[in-house]
């Protein structure tokens, strides 16, 4: 025990000490941060400052749209309407989108008043935001003008019409009704899911890299005549694992402090708050050091069996398939999050730590799902540490060549 | 009782018998040369007595005792393939090595400083491993197999790679630690390091010891049958029926007899003929020794 301290400690150290965990330590979340600014920033722009020109031949239908788009004012949109004599001025209107004189058509046919058709022109096929407003807008236009035509006054259907936005609550275990953000518990089980992805790749690969300079530098042999293979192993696990907690440690409490700045107060209200309970934080924890143990001891295995770090990245992309699967799972997850395959994929020890952040943050799964998942990673990650011990224990004092399968299932046997 | 001892150990890798019914011990105070060709197995010995492999047949002791790991905590080791963690500072580096070994990190550090000074490389102690020349970390990881005092020090081609400077500190530093009663055991293919240190030698091939003993009573195995010449005048003695070849440099003649030759026979002849300054009957170097018993028979 003394000596897997030992290793742990040095492993530790050279890790906390080293520039690269000084950089990580300060650029992932700056990264983080630039990538959310972006797309929020984006978000906001999106489809602001268009000029739209509609072409019907309702100049009340089109006078109605103008107004709804126009009293937006965070959409800066500049509409002008044209009333067309006759379907033939289409050609030279869609000729003015292509010369870039306006930047969208919104061509409505009301011939039949039971068959309106509408149309949306422009040079970009992706103007999803847009789109949806003069959707929005014509579709509002056209019911207050059905209304109207039915008898109905100005104030009776702008009543009608009046719109309610949804509060969404969630009922905690205690069976209280807590206020509930959707994009805010999106955006947590995805950060958690991305946060855990991130450092269990990264450490894990870690301790590969570790292992293939250790290999090259061939200190192993020296290393060998004090430690014995198995207790190395544990120390490097160790050391570079309780790295990755100390990184994580260093994000989350600069996090708390800035959630709980004035800073931070806008941007985490309302819709994007963010609340991380004791038990997430723990469980965080747990399946962070469970996933970390299952990729690195994975990683170490085959390290043990690769002679070059280029050779090793060839395999890397590999392993790291589940992680990635994981992530293709998202939609399911978020939508349906007790449904057969999401329960599938969180027992299932290489996808679950993720697909479990991705979880809580739709809907808090069952208890007994928790604890047969977490037992389930335990037992894998001492299947894998077995099998991995073994290839490691023989692997690095190899060298020359490349093991090949049965030699790798030759190595399993020596005792 | 012997520091190291090796019971008919068997070794074999795939199809390939690295070390095949190996016996050899050694005592404390003794120093003790392994030696063989290329892939004879010498490395493969010294892997099992450090426990980093086990033999397949046979026993390995240390210090009276059937291996354990615990003995190796009195074991100092220099493994053929040097190793050194390149971005750790010397110090903290031969501090961790030592606390391996069961020193506390403050007697580490003071047995550290005071190797250091010993081999001349105390200004290398606060620099990274990477900024040191490959002689230099040579050194350090010599001090590291010595820094926790073991009884027995293993070193496998512990001379390679050093100039001529400091190949004779080491030196000098072994042969003190062999006065302080420890057990030395190293592999080299240097015979004229194995003449000037070693005791006791073992001759490997092919993973099966073909010579072992003390040095002197295996040399003194070997008649004397070089003579070394120095003389002035007719060197037609040197077709004498009792030499089978001979090299002459100008009154310098180097004489191998032949089985049967008789060396009293044929320093009458060369008397006869020529002023006799020197005539030395020499016994076989080493490396003579090495080359007559493995030629022909290693591997590389």
């Amino acid at each position: 025990m003394r000596n897997i301290l030992l290793v742990a400690k040095r492993e530790y150290l050279e890790g906390v000490r080293g520039r690269a965990f000084r950089m990580s330590t300060i650029l992932v979340p700056v990264v983080f941060a630039v990538i959310i600014a972006v797309a929020v920033f984006a978000g906001k722009n999106s489809g602001v400052g268009k000029h739209v020109l509609i072409a019907t031949t309702d100049s009340n239908l089109a006078a109605d749209i103008q107004s709804q788009l126009t009293d937006d004012k965070d959409s800066k949109t500049t509409v002008d309407v044209i009333v067309p004599s006759s379907p033939s001025e289409r050609d030279s209107l869609v000729s003015k989108v292509r010369e870039k004189e306006i930047d969208g058509l919104l061509w409505i046919d009301t011939a039949v008043p039971s068959k309106i058709t509408a149309t949306y022109i422009s040079t970009s096929s992706g103007d999803i935001v847009i789109g949806s407003r003069l959707e929005s807008a014509l579709n509002h236009a056209l019911a207050a003008e059905r209304l109207s035509a039915r008898g109905m006054s100005k104030a009776e259907v702008e009543l009608v019409m009046k719109t309610v936005s949804v509060d969404t609550m969630q009922v905690d275990k205690g069976g209280k009704e807590v206020k509930s953000s959707g994009i805010g518990a999106y955006l947590k089980g995805y950060i958690m899911g991305i946060m855990l992805a991130m450092t269990t790749m990264i450490y894990g690969m870690n301790v590969a890299r570790s292992i293939i300079q250790e290999k090259t530098s061939r200190i192993f042999e020296v290393m060998l005549a004090s430690v014995k293979a198995g207790d190395l192993l544990a120390g490097k696990l160790l050391g570079i694992g309780a790295v990755g907690l100390t990184q994580l440690a260093i994000w989350g409490v600069a996090a708390a402090l800035l959630a709980g700045s004035a800073f931070a107060a806008p941007v985490l209200n309302g819709q994007l708050s963010i609340h991380l309970s004791i038990t997430e934080g723990l469980l965080f924890g747990a399946y962070f050091i469970l996933g970390y143990l299952l990729y690195a001891s994975l990683f170490a295995g085959l390290a043990a069996s690769c002679e070059t770090e280029q050779e090793l990245q060839m395999y890397t992309p590999l392993a790291a398939v589940p992680i990635w699967l994981s992530f293709s799972l998202i939609w399911l997850i978020i939508n349906n999050p007790s449904s057969f395959w999401s329960i599938a994929a969180s027992l299932f020890p290489a996808t679950a730590p993720i697909v479990m952040m991705l979880r809580m943050g739709a809907q808090t799964p069952p208890a007994w799902q928790f604890a047969a998942s977490l037992a389930i990673m335990v037992v894998s990650v001492w299947a894998v540490l077995w099998v991995s011990a073994r290839l490691y224990r023989v692997g690095i004092l190899m060298y020359g060549k490349r093991a090949t399968l049965p030699e790798l299932l030759r190595w399993l046997r020596y005792s | 009782m012997p520091v190291v001892e090796l019971a008919s150990v068997t070794k074999a890798y795939e199809s390939k018998v690295a070390v095949n019914n190996l016996s050899l011990s050694i005592e404390a105070g003794q120093m003790f040369g392994l030696l063989g060709p290329n892939g004879a197995g010498k490395t493969s010995s010294i892997r099992m007595m450090m426990g980093i492999t086990m033999p397949d047949s046979g026993q390995v002791n240390l210090f009276g005792k059937p291996f354990e790991r615990k003995s190796l905590e009195r074991v100092g080791y220099l493994p053929e393939e040097r190793g050194l963690y390149k971005k750790m500072k010397v110090i903290d580096q031969l501090i961790f090595f030592g606390e391996l070994h069961g020193v506390s990190a403050a007697d580490a550090q003071t047995r550290a400083v005071s190797w250091a000074k010993r081999l001349e490389i105390a200004d290398s102690l606060t620099k990274k491993t990477e900024e040191l020349s490959k002689g230099m970390q040579q050194k350090i990881q010599f001090i590291s197999a010595l820094l926790h005092d073991p009884g027995l020090i293993v070193m496998d081609e512990p001379f390679s790679g050093l100039d001529p400077v400091n190949a004779t500190l080491l030196e000098r530093t072994l042969l003190e630690l062999k006065d302080q009663g420890k057990a030395i055991i190293f592999s080299t293919h240097r015979m004229d390091q194995v003449e000037k240190l070693c005791d006791s030698i073992c001759l490997i091939n092919k993973g099966q010891a073909v010579l072992a003993g003390r040095v002197r009573e295996i040399k003194s195995r070997y008649s004397r049958d070089r003579v070394i010449m120095e003389f002035e005048g007719d060197a037609s003695f040197l077709q004498s029926p009792e030499i089978a070849e001979a090299n002459n440099f100008s009154g310098h003649a180097e004489i191998q007899l032949k089985p049967s030759g008789d060396a009293q026979k044929l320093l009458h002849e060369a008397a006869a003929k020529a002023t006799i300054y020197r005539f030395e009957l020499v016994e076989p170097s080493l490396e003579e020794i090495f080359i007559q018993t493995v030629g022909g028979k290693a591997d590389a």
